[in-house]
């Protein structure tokens, strides 16, 4: 029978690191219900609180490397127990104090990040290749918008599209926007989640200077991890700039009829709700409004959407980390796609899009939905 | 009094054992007091407020000619009136007394013993200076109306009319729906004895019903109360029926007649009613209502049906009444009020994780209570919604409590419903029961007891708090079926139940108006919506407001004994005001300098009690002040421009004198 | 040098805001101790003279705190300070003092943390903002007179 002594220290350091809430915990149990690993395998997060409330935290326990972040559980807690912030504290206290190890795929890509801005290792210099054939501009002081695409797909081939119909998009409107290229580095969103938070500073510190330096007054994010962590995490820092997600601004463009539909899609679509942009920050109208002014475009829902939608498994850090077949979130959201018979899954994410992509090379059928993000629906039917 | 009309002054500084004294220096205080202009005598002494400590100050007022008291202890909110009686007993105006809280604001905020003793020293300095402006004000009294409101026909209201009533004083007992009787009417057994809930509370309405003390204001609201403890007037709106009272005998002809049909507010909407009406066959008044809104004849000005004016023999029931009879507004006077309006049940559609509304078999306690009811819509057969007896139920803790997304407060009923229905669900039927608990808060006589009764029974106990009820099956067995997914915290794991029904044991909340009722009686509402009460523990059925008394689960969620309980504290607190027979009116009223008045009339505006009037008198315009009506808020003396108006024991060079006090560098 | 400390004279009404300062206590919520409370029936009873004297006497902060709107004992004070509370504002404003100095705050009587968190707030603001100009007028006023009277005889 294994003993526990309470370690009241340990309990010490995590609060310190941000996990003060884990002293709210009353032990129902209603995360791990609530949460998305509960699909696939055992997995209980309640057990981690408790533990972290005791001090008997088990530092080398794969389990701390789960937690996506995605919020499910957060929502439900009726003592406001912020869990993804203790997950946090206890990824922290591993990295400072060197008591268990990160997953090794994990540090590679925060190795990359902070050595060349980007977790696929690709050269710093290539970060607007993207926008190489296009008519962008580079972003200089008195221009109105940056737009900040995301590490993924400036560098990654198979999400470059959403970068490009953005961008296209935008010049079709006709609105002054620049990008940043090899001057902007990784918000860092995702290296704070997985613990690392003196990379986190020091990545945001950069960017901070950076947009400061230019004059930048407003930003354009593809990602919501970008936009969660510029709205809510650099004003600490010492930002000072708006923020605004992509289809929160494409709805506006509409709005202001700056952009004109010619073209009917005739095809059925799902929207999935990303975990950064529903769950955290209330986003789920606009990119609806948008798809339903595509014409031609019939908008379907999952039966779980909204604050109840399956995280598609990317965020905190596990973007970069293996998991097995048959534990994959995405899988299960793509299958679910698959059985409403819909054309195109959409997506507002570039770490779910990737996460999709993935899925679709190993889920039976998974060549008969077409991921698409909502900024490249916008650009087929413009 | 006094000598040459100089203030002297008795400072007296308060121990109250350590809690002032383990941060000030009293001694100190004491001290710095004896130096302040016109304090001719101050001590320090450990209780003040206890017999030899009143004694203190009673002897100095007789041997030392005082003519001011100061005391420096605990809030004026606890013992202002305590040391004002001292005051009085030697012959000294109440009014010429002022308290210094050094306590609540001083000694139990901070630690830092030197900065505590300053601030002390502050707030006596201020006290000080206050007392030396103060005037000695006529105490008045007057007579106490014996009339009781009491507002809410519940358990509580109808407890708390019967122990005045039966004091020989007259209640009138107010209340909204169209019978007495609240929600524990509606309850079928009641736990833990499980006597039926009907059984034991119609013989009370039925007292109620025929009690000559007791003036039942069925179907009706109260609209407006105005005036102060011992008199308030009171208006109420009695609905219109639509049918003559008098001639009606309750013969039941006119419901069985009816042919129209809407959801039965009283069976949860899981039956029918007719638009003319009784809610309950036990009801008191036994009258029917019509519902207006859904009569065909009522809404068809007199043209469609008119079943129940052909049917009644009484003739209690004419086209006149039907289309013709409008509210009535009563006025009355009483000296007290009691409210007991009870509670509204959570509505879990807010909560789509647990499928209420989406899923047929989803229902809340209430509901559960009709089914089990013999006299209720299944006629007591514990069925699913198809008519089917389920052969599985999950009973779902804390929906909506203890839960700071909804209610962050535990409604301390629903452990011990939960139980009841896993009791008679295994009492009634084959069915396999699931308690999902976080907690079991079984605290009262016979709970703990029956908790163990019911684990007996074979009812399986998962410690976990539900994450989601979904019809989704995952395997061949959960087809059909509402699944039930929580963590099971002792075991680690997660837990799938598949059941044919779920109840879902819902938070009990304040009701949904509870704000308009609360500014109608001048209560104010704690932070989680209830009403709030004089003092949590130490005077749990007064309110702020003198003369009005909450009572039962308006005042939060409470079982039966302890909403009988309260009622009769209620109604006790009552018996000893009117018994009393007189009440002293507030002395600090506003008055006016008729040297400076205009007549300009800013003073009549603003003021929401009606109190000051211009009149026209010796050939001007001059504001007077109707005593009983004022309440002191002071709202005239800061509108009236020429300073006419103050406000009694709140003048301006009372309250400067603090200022000025305080801000002396 | 001694570390500036800020004065605050604060109204509180009897039903609300005093007893919630009251609850504090009994609560044993430890707050800054630069606050002195005026207890008035109602933030209604507050004439804007009591504010403005407050200013005058050298209080770097005056607070004026009663019942929610839904809550006033008396029905509709907290409407009636406001209507003076935004009149007030502007006098204040015009004497020269910043306009954190003066706040308007409704805590009822459950609300005893929210009454220590208002004062640690305004102790703190009122640091950063330092001494009331108000005050240190007074200080050099009789320097100033007694320079005037001199140049006067001269």
């Amino acid at each position: 029978m294994i003993v526990k002594t309470p370690y009241r220290e340990a309990v010490d350091v995590l609060v310190d690191e941000g996990g003060e809430t884990l002293q709210l915990c009353y032990q129902c149990a209603s995360c791990t219900g609530s949460c998305p690993w509960g699909l696939v395998r055992d997995f209980a997060i309640h057990k981690v609180i408790h533990e972290a409330q005791l001090g008997v935290v088990d530092f080398e326990d794969e389990g701390i490397w789960l937690c996506v972040a995605c919020g499910a559980c957060v929502n439900q807690c009726p003592r406001g127990v912020k869990l993804i912030d203790v997950v946090k504290a206890i990824r922290r206290t591993v990295m400072e104090l060197g008591v268990g190890k990160m997953p090794s795929s994990l540090r590679v890509a925060l190795t990359s990040i902070a050595g060349v801005g980007n977790p696929m290792g690709e050269a710093k210099e290539k970060r607007a290749d993207w926008a190489k054939d296009m008519d962008v501009k580079t972003f200089t002081k008195g221009t109105d918008l940056l737009y900040f695409p995301c590490c993924l797909p400036c560098y990654d081939p198979l999400l470059k599209g959403i970068a490009g119909a953005t961008a296209a998009i935008l010049n079709k409107a006709g609105i002054d926007f620049g990008i940043l290229g090899a001057n902007e580095t990784c918000c860092g969103e995702a290296i704070r989640k997985a613990g690392n938070e003196s990379l986190f500073q020091s990545l945001a510190q950069k960017n901070i200077t950076t947009f400061s330096e230019n004059s930048v007054k407003k930003v354009l994010v593809s990602s919501p991890h970008c936009y969660h962590t510029f709205k809510h995490e650099y004003p600490d820092l010492g930002s000072d700039f708006e923020v605004i997600h992509s289809t929160q601004y494409l709805l506006q463009l509409i709005k202001d009829h700056k952009l004109e539909f010619t073209k009917e899609l005739n095809i059925k679509v799902v929207y999935h709700d990303s975990c950064y942009l529903g769950r955290h920050n209330g986003i789920y109208d606009e990119p609806r409004e948008v798809l339903r002014s595509i014409p031609g475009l019939e908008l379907i829902e999952f039966p779980d959407y909204r604050e109840d939608s399956i995280c598609c498994g990317g965020g905190s850090g596990r973007l970069w980390v293996d998991t097995e077949k048959g534990q994959r979130f995405s899988d299960i959201r793509l299958k679910q796609a698959i059985d409403l018979g819909v054309e195109v899954l959409a997506v507002a994410c570039p770490y779910c899009m990737s996460m999709f992509k993935d899925s679709q090379l190993t889920v039976d059928g998974g060549e008969t939905v077409a991921v698409k993000d909502i900024a490249e629906l916008v650009k087929e039917a413009m | 009094m006094g000598r040459n009309g100089h203030r002297r002054i008795g400072v007296y500084i308060c121990h109250c054992g350590l809690n002032i004294a383990g941060t000030v220096d009293v001694e100190e205080v004491a001290e710095y007091a004896a130096s302040l202009d016109s304090v001719v005598v101050s001590r320090h002494y450990r209780y003040m407020c206890s017999d030899p400590g009143q004694a203190l100050i009673k002897e100095d007022i007789k041997n030392l000619g005082l003519n001011r008291i100061v005391v420096a202890s605990c809030s004026p909110r606890m013992h202002e009136l305590t040391f004002r009686q001292v005051c009085q007993d030697s012959g000294l105006n109440p009014y010429l007394y002022e308290q210094a809280n050094i306590r609540e604001l001083c000694s139990w905020v901070h630690d830092d013993k030197k900065i505590a003793t300053e601030k002390a020293k502050d707030i006596v300095r201020a006290a000080v200076r206050r007392v030396c402006w103060n005037e000695p004000l006529e105490v008045k009294e007057a007579t106490f109306n014996s009339n009781v409101l009491v507002v809410g026909g519940g358990i509580a209201g109808i407890q708390a009319s019967l122990d005045i009533a039966n004091g020989e004083h007259k209640v009138y007992l107010v209340e909204r729906e169209p019978s007495i009787g609240g929600h524990m009417i509606q309850l079928d057994r009641t736990f833990p004895t499980l006597d039926c809930s009907e059984c034991i509370l119609t013989p009370k309405m039925a007292d109620v019903g025929r009690h000559p003390f007791i003036e039942l204001l069925a179907y009706s609201e109260v609209e407006e109360v105005s005036g102060s403890i011992g008199h308030f007037k009171v208006i109420v709106r009695k609905k219109a029926r639509h049918i003559d009272e008098s001639k009606c005998i309750g013969c039941g002809v006119c419901e069985e007649k009816c042919p129209w049909k809407v959801d039965s507010e009283f069976e949860m909407g899981l039956a029918k009613r007719k638009t003319i009406y009784i809610p309950f066959a036990q009801a008191i008044p036994n009258l029917p209502t019509v519902d207006a809104d859904h009569c065909a004849y009522i809404q068809s000005g007199g043209r469609k049906c008119g079943a129940c004016i052909k049917f009644c023999e009484a003739g209690a029931i004419t086209p006149e009444t039907l289309l013709n009879q409008t509210d009535q507004i009563v006025e009355f006077e009483v000296g007290s009020i009691i409210v007991t309006t009870g509670y509204d049940v959570f509505d879990p559609s807010v909560m789509p994780r647990y499928g209420y509304g989406k899923y047929d078999n989803v229902i809340t306690g209430l509901e559960f209570e009709r089914i089990t009811c013999a006299a209720g819509p299944t006629g007591g057969r514990i069925v699913l919604k198809d008519g089917r007896e389920p052969e599985s139920v999950a009973i779902i803790h804390c929906v909506g409590s203890r839960d700071q997304n909804y209610h962050e407060y535990c409604s301390r009923v629903c452990c011990m419903y939960g139980l009841k229905y896993a009791h008679l669900i295994k009492e009634f039927t084959n069915a396999e029961v699931y308690e999902m608990y976080i907690d079991m808060r079984c605290f009262g006589e016979g709970y703990e007891e029956f908790y163990k009764r019911v684990s007996e029974e074979g009812v399986t106990f998962i410690r976990g708090k539900v994450a989601k009820v979904t019809d989704r099956a995952i395997t061949e067995e959960e087809k059909g079926k509402l699944i039930v997914l929580c963590a099971d915290t002792v075991l680690g794991s997660l837990i799938r139940v598949p059941v044919d029904m779920v109840i879902l044991c819902t938070a009990l909340e304040a009701h949904s108006d509870a704000g308009q009722v609360a500014k109608i009686f001048t209560l104010n509402r704690r932070a989680d919506g209830f009403f709030l009460e004089r003092h949590v523990k130490l005077d749990p059925v007064a309110t702020p407001t003198d003369g009005v008394f909450i009572a039962g689960c308006c005042e939060g969620p409470k079982d039966i004994p302890d909403t009988v309980a309260q009622a009769s504290a209620a109604a006790a607190k009552v018996l000893s005001l009117i018994s009393k027979g007189k009440i002293t009116l507030e002395s600090a009223v506003a008055q006016v300098d008729e040297t400076r008045c205009l007549g300009c009339g800013r003073c009549e505006e603003i003021c929401d009690f009606h109190a000051p009037r211009v009149i026209h008198t010796d050939g001007r315009w001059v504001s007077t002040i109707n005593e009983t009506l004022c309440k002191g808020c002071g709202a005239c003396a800061v509108a009236c421009p020429t300073g006419a108006m103050s406000i009694r024991h709140f003048t301006q060079e009372q309250i400067l004198s603090m200022v000025e006090a305080l801000t002396e560098v | 040098m001694n570390k500036f400390e800020p004065q605050i004279i604060a109204f509180a009404c009897n039903w609300c805001t005093y007893a919630a300062a009251d609850l504090a206590g009994t609560s044993r919520i430890h707050y800054a101790p630069n606050v002195r409370v005026i207890r008035v029936m109602c933030s209604g009873m507050v004439n804007p003279i009591y504010a403005l004297k407050a200013f005058e006497g050298g209080a770097d902060g005056v607070l004026i705190a009663g019942c929610h709107y839904v809550d006033c004992h008396y029905l509709n004070g907290p409407v009636k300070c406001d209507a003076m509370f935004e009149k007030l504002k502007n006098v204040v404003h015009t004497l020269g003092l910043e306009d954190e100095r003066l706040r308007r705050e409704m805590i009822s009587a459950s609300e005893g943390v929210i009454f220590a968190r208002v004062i640690e707030e305004m102790v703190d603001r009122l640091k950063k903002l330092g001494p009331s100009p108000l005050k240190r007028a007074r200080e050099e006023a009789p320097s100033l007179l007694k320079r005037a009277r001199e140049e006067a005889t001269v």
